[in-house]
């Protein structure tokens, strides 16, 4: 009998902590959802790192009256939309204030459906499909900028600044790069420029020496690679390269990682990409840098996003004063900050716009080069 | 023609490691029956063992006084180790389900290979684990046809490893042995074959070859990532189920003519459909050839 | 206890030594050159305590030191086992039901979310086991059927405007089309060449709802698509329909059990028929069945036409849940996993399958917590749980022993 006391005792208190564990002092909390494993799990990383580090400041900064503690929910999505569900249903169930993701644009999607029906804000930092905003929810905002603004700018930069009449185009068949090769087709031929070939590769390809011989053997004057994530990109780039392909290599805002050059090497000098302005100068660029690079490395594209959506909720949520959706999301329209991509301002749909420029490679870096107002930058 | 012969090029190169992969599947299958998912995660495991040993020697600058022994030192590492993780995970994953059916073996070794995928990625990090460029500059350029020495390489080593393994099964008492144990367990057995040492034997030769392979992948594409293993293990598994899985000359031709397909189809029909090519050639093969190019008339085996 | 220690204690020591190994040129290596051991050595501690407990749980099981607590457990086990086997049947089912209506009224909407996927994966799973699990093919593009019903129904939704009850039978009968077409040329082969093309055509159909941008708009996928709905009679002004669109999450859920029961009763039927039977017998040997009179090819046909049918239904529910298809849900990934819920549940199985897509289904949510550490832990749970029970959790009562492994 005792014995069997002890046991009881025994699993009892093995279970204390799980018990004491869910109750926590007063934490504010926000989700992320973002591919944590998979072949995109590098990107999904940068995003929870830049939200991490956006909390991690908003804290020092004095937090948020009436919260002891901000805490990131960081989800994983691996750019499945099942999974993606589930996770914005987990994050309904953790009763987060906001969530701030996804990257797939196929996993904002069908997300973003079930968050609104909880009236939860959602803010994606990186799905830029024009589908995302456009269909009329409520709480669903964009930290970056649109395929529709992104395509007219890269094909206004080839014709004006490269001087290119013929393209060859490259896309590897996802919502985001396919879309944004589409736009780029479409206003280039609306500016009188031919398209020799629009060909696709697949998702997960390496080896892509067919396609670039092909393009080689069209010697197009631009060749316009649209390609989801940086790594099958710099591939891509450097394989060009080696097989001697001669067209100028044009690409865009999904290369802007500095392991592009460091995959790429060499064969990455030279290479255009688009991708929306971000002023390195700025103070607050400089502060997130100094906070960042030591702890996760080299800053990428949608870690300053991630930030900036993370900075713009908790203000949000802070001049709001509650956590209610419709007063937050009222604060949040009002919004005008400098932030480290950019200056922060939401339009009525949610959109935030973003300012397309050009950017070279040069010396193993991205050096702005061309802006579609004021031409070449010096 | 031109165009021709640079795409022959290109597929011969792709054929190639998708034969060396596709040798690994195969002998594992010539004498467990298995299907080792895990094997594409041998591969990738080559390419980061292969890229740490080279930035570790470049760290120590021997890369630059002596290039080709830093090379052949950091293959012969990345086959070791591979060899090394291979028969670990036999041992663990494996051996245990010899004796139970079939499918709970392919499930383990599905689980190993998520398991394996991911450990790199948590080793390793998210991010690309980036090869030197500096070897293999250049190549020939005969104006439309490039071949670039890295591909001559890569052919070249290929053909060796596929020459010496051929000597290795076909002409020596190990290779005997392990024709032996693939036919019959017990038979070999009672000749004095010990079956576990042959089949240690066999996973460690066959994620060697892996791990060559995924050196040169990594030399090839400059780079190499966790997940890599994933899609050339299964063409490598298609080709060497459409040589007739078990058959060493087999898998060879087969990761060609893959390859090959691949290549072709995508430079003269559609590149977006080069996989629905590849595997239409094996279901037309197997259709017409129900045990694969090179097989024998197996006996009823079923999962 | 010393005793069972000895046993294990070598092959744990080369076990870890070998982890070791392992770890350190992918920890202790640098690019610049320089060597390091303190972060290996980090880890391998984490992972030798870890282990170390296990293996002490383990060594006190197997001792019969910890029979004070395990005595205890196993006799009210066996107690439970000799009064829930007196009760009949029909009252443990009827428990059971009872237990998955009142499901959703406890869990919030994240747990009825995930009892979705869990009954809609249990159509899946019972409909691969009539491929695998009774007529013996190993089917790796199973996941297209399901593809190809969902498609279907967003499809007929989207363009045509029909409601779901309607796309229903069209979503199966595609779906089963189509395993037709798979199946005919596949039926000549055997074994892993069966395996190969069956992952062929799967990767194919994928492919092809990829790249045909005019019918499945690519990779963008169909958005837009009509929840389940139904229609209700309303009096005024005559009669007219209104339509009640399933909103609430919980009663998808209702329609999803419900859907799983019929599928769960239904394949219980094939089972324990005739064709069942001849299904059996083809998996036990083919070229006995066929002398005995049994049309192979006609009832391997009818497997995969089966087995096509319940994944088109349930892919056509799955449609209506997510409002949105595209052919990321549809890789070679989720059919591995589909398989592995029915080799690990026990083939042949129904509860056994039942209780593997719950295992497969549930673990990777459970182990959210771990963030990116999930997949890890899901792949090595994987293997030991087929290193523990490698006739699956539940396996079946009626499988005989399979010719392949006579000759092993």
């Amino acid at each position: 009998m005792r014995k069997r006391v002890a046991s009881i005792l025994a699993i009892g208190l093995i279970l204390v902590p799980f018990l004491f564990g869910a109750v926590y002092a007063k934490t504010l909390r926000i989700g992320s959802m973002s591919p944590l494993t998979g072949p995109y799990a590098s990107d999904g990383t940068d995003i929870k790192n830049g939200a991490l580090t956006a909390i991690e400041v908003f804290e020092e900064m004095g937090g948020i009256p009436g919260y002891d503690k901000i805490e990131l929910m960081p989800q994983d999505t691996a750019c499945d939309p099942r999974q993606a569900v589930a996770a914005a249903n987990k994050l309904i169930n953790l009763e987060v204030a906001g969530v701030i993701g996804a990257y797939c644009s196929s996993s904002t999607i069908p997300a973003s459906d079930v968050l609104d029906e909880e009236d939860i804000i959602m803010i994606t930092p990186a799905s830029t499909n024009e589908k995302v905003t456009e269909r009329g929810l409520a709480y669903m905002f964009r930290m970056c900028g649109r395929d529709d603004d992104q395509a007219p700018a890269a094909a206004k930069f080839i014709k004006e600044q490269l001087g290119g009449k013929t393209l060859f185009i490259v896309d590897d068949k996802t919502t985001y790069s396919q879309g944004l090769a589409d736009g780029v087709a479409k206003a280039a031929k609306e500016m009188g420029m031919t398209v020799l070939a629009h060909e696709h590769v697949n998702q997960g390809d390496k080896d892509f020496s067919a396609v670039l011989t092909m393009a080689k053997k069209a010697n197009a004057d631009i060749f316009y690679m649209s390609l989801q994530g940086f790594s099958p990109a710099a591939m891509m780039t450097l394989q060009a390269k080696r097989l001697g392909m001669k067209s100028q290599i044009v690409t865009q805002d999904a290369m802007f990682q500095p392991r592009f050059m460091d995959v790429a090497k060499d064969a990455a000098e030279g290479v255009y990409l688009t991708f929306g302005y971000t002023d390195p100068s700025t103070p607050e660029y400089k502060a997130f840098e100094k906070r960042y690079v030591p702890k996760y490395g080299k800053i990428a594209a949608y870690a300053t996003y991630s930030y900036d959506a993370t900075t713009a909720l908790l203000k949000a949520i802070k001049a709001a004063g509650t956590t209610d959706s419709a007063k937050v999301k009222a604060e949040l329209m009002k919004l005008d900050f400098q932030g480290v991509a950019k200056n922060v301002k939401f339009r009525e749909n949610g959109d935030s716009g973003s300012t397309y420029i050009a950017f070279k490679v040069e010396n193993g870096k991205f050096v702005p080069y061309w802006d579609p107002e004021k031409g070449l930058i010096k | 023609m031109e165009y021709f012969i640079q795409q022959l090029i290109n597929g011969l190169t792709l054929g190639g490691m998708y034969a060396l992969i596709a040798l690994g599947y195969t002998m594992v299958y010539g004498v467990i029956q298995l299907i080792n998912f895990a094997h594409g995660e041998f591969f990738a495991a080559g390419g980061y063992a292969g890229a740490i040993a080279l930035a570790y020697f470049a760290g120590m600058g021997y890369m630059e006084s002596h290039p080709v022994l830093c090379l052949t030192g950091s293959f012969v590492l990345a086959m070791a180790y591979c060899a090394y993780l291979a028969i670990g995970v036999e041992k663990i994953a494996y051996k245990p389900l010899r004796k139970e059916s079939r499918l709970s073996a392919l499930l383990s070794a599905l689980g190993m290979s998520i398991f394996l995928s991911n450990g790199m990625m948590l080793t390793r990090g998210v991010y690309d684990e980036v090869y030197p460029s500096e070897l293999f500059q250049g190549g020939f350029d005969f104006g439309m046809v490039t071949i670039s020495y890295l591909q001559i390489t890569i052919v070249s080593l290929t053909a060796a490893l596929l020459i010496g393994l051929n000597i290795l099964v076909f002409k020596t008492k190990i290779g005997m042995a392990m024709r032996a144990t693939a036919q019959d367990k017990t038979m070999s057995a009672l000749v004095a074959i010990g079956s576990n040492r042959i089949i240690s034997l066999t996973f460690a030769i066959g994620a060697g070859l892996a791990a060559a392979a995924g050196i040169m992948y990594g030399l090839y594409y400059g780079s190499v990532k966790y997940d890599m293993g994933f899609v050339p293990g299964i063409k490598a598994f298609a080709a060497a189920v459409l040589g007739g899985i078990g058959n060493i000359t087999g898998a060879m031709i087969g990761g060609l003519v893959i390859g090959m397909v691949e290549i072709f189809g995508a430079g003269y029909i559609s590149s977006e459909y080069k996989d629905v090519f590849a595997f239409i050639i094996l279901i037309a093969v197997l259709y017409f050839k129900p045990t694969g190019i090179m097989g024998e008339n197996i006996d009823d085996t079923r999962v | 206890m010393i005793q069972e220690f000895k046993k294990v204690w070598k092959p744990y020591v080369v076990g870890m030594l070998w982890l070791l190994g392992l770890l350190w040129p992918m920890l202790g290596v640098h690019p610049d050159g320089t060597l390091s051991f303190q972060k290996t050595f980090t880890v391998w501690s984490y992972i030798l305590a870890g282990s170390f407990v296990c293996l002490v749980v383990y060594v006190v099981k197997a001792s019969g030191s910890a029979a004070f607590i395990a005595d205890p457990l196993s006799r009210a086990a066996d107690r439970m086992k000799t009064s829930a086997s007196a009760m009949p049947t029909w009252v443990w089912m009827a428990a059971l039901l009872a237990a998955c209506l009142a499901y959703p009224q406890f869990a919030g909407r994240y747990g009825t979310d995930v009892a979705i996927n869990v009954m809609l994966y249990i159509c899946l799973g019972l409909g691969l086991n009539v491929v695998v699990g009774l007529a013996g093919m190993l089917d790796l593009g199973y996941i297209a059927f399901y593809g190809v019903g969902a498609y279907t129904y967003a499809l007929l939704n989207t363009i045509y405007g029909m409601a779901f009850w309607v796309c229903l039978p069209f979503a199966a009968v595609f779906a089963c089309i189509a395993g037709c077409i798979v199946g005919y040329p596949t039926l000549r082969m055997r074994g892993d060449y069966l395996a190969i093309v069956t992952l062929g055509f799967g990767e194919i159909i994928r492919i092809i709802l990829n790249n045909w941008m005019d019918l499945t708009n690519g990779p963008n996928g169909i958005l837009g698509i009509d929840r389940i709905g139904w229609f209700r009679f309303v009096f005024e002004n005559g009669v007219t329909f209104e339509t009640i669109w399933v909103k609430k999450l919980q009663l998808f859920y209702y329609f999803s059990l419900a859907l799983a029961i019929l599928v769960a009763i239904g394949v219980n039927r094939l089972n324990f028929s005739r064709v069942g039977r001849a299904w059996e017998s083809i998996r036990e040997d083919e070229t006995a069945a066929g002398l005995m009179g049994v049309n192979t090819f006609i009832y391997k046909l009818l497997a995969y036409a089966m087995g096509a049918f319940f994944a088109g239904l349930a892919g056509a529910f799955f449609a209506a849940r997510m409002k949105f298809v595209s052919p990321e849900s549809f890789t070679f990934l989720e059919s591995a996993m589909v398989l592995c819920m029915v080799v690990l549940g026990g083939m042949g199985s129904i509860p056994g399958i039942v209780l593997g897509v719950v295992a497969l289904i549930a673990l990777p949510e459970v182990f959210r917590e771990f963030e990116s550490y999930r997949m890890l832990v899901f792949g090595s749970t994987m293997i030991i749980m087929m290193l523990f029970r490698p006739a699956g959790l539940i396996p079946a009562k009626r499988m005989g022993q399979r010719s392949e492994e006579k000759e092993g």
